[in-house]
């Protein structure tokens, strides 16, 4: 049960970390055609690194769950 | 049980993301001093905030359930609360003492001297007493 709790944070942060990579274009604090702003760098790089850790730790969360499963098939067979 | 432990620390990972999103607008100089906040500080001060928030809480999440495994197995004890203080007994009333024989003469004096006032009525009035010559209050005096 708290697992899944875990494993909707890791969601929420992921959806989350999608937001700041699309905030400074979004909010509009970055002009079109103009370089990037510090803010924009700060997002895009936080964004985009929440984002990806996340998604990470939901594959590596998904596989370990998976070859559990796939470890107690094997036993239901003997 | 790594699983768990993955989630934990990437959770953790995120929580500092979000603090250090929340002073970002504050450590990078895009917040003019002394001025409004602008949109990208509004924009990142809240979204650090969220995210500070959904780590920590997944954290505590995954660290609560790396115990949870840890008692499962055995490997943790879990601590036994100390034990509550039992409500003490209610004190009950104590038996009497018992009276010695000076209270006893104490708490009978008043019948005593009723019935010596009795007795004395009795006499003046020539009415006997039928039970006993003795005097009544003379059989309490020598108790």
């Amino acid at each position: 049960m708290k697992a899944k709790m875990g494993v909707s944070a890791l969601i929420l942060l992921f959806v989350a970390g999608l937001w700041l990579v699309a905030a400074p274009f979004a909010v509009g604090y970055q002009p079109r055609g103009a370089e990037y702003v510090d803010a924009t760098v700060n997002d895009l790089w936080l964004g985009g690194g929440i984002a990806a850790l996340s998604f990470v730790t939901l594959v590596i969360y998904a596989a370990d769950a998976l070859r559990d499963l796939a470890r107690r098939g094997k036993h239901a067979d003997v | 049980m790594i699983r768990t432990f993955v989630g934990a620390v990437a959770a953790t990972l995120a929580m500092l993301a979000g603090l250090w999103l929340m002073i970002a607008p504050f450590a990078l100089g895009t917040q003019p001093e002394d001025a409004d906040w602008t949109n990208a500080t509004q924009s990142e001060f809240f979204s650090g905030l969220a995210v500070a928030v959904v780590g920590l809480a997944g954290a505590i999440a995954f660290a609560l359930s790396i115990y949870e495994e840890l008692v499962t197995r055995g490997l943790v004890v879990p601590k036994q609360r100390a034990a509550e203080p039992e409500p003490e007994p209610e004190p009950v009333p104590a038996a009497a003492p018992q009276a010695s024989s000076a209270d006893l003469a104490g708490l009978l004096a008043p019948l005593v001297e009723a019935l010596r006032e009795d007795l004395n009525t009795a006499r003046h009035s020539g009415e006997h007493r039928q039970n006993g010559k003795a005097p009544l209050v003379g059989v309490e005096e020598t108790r």
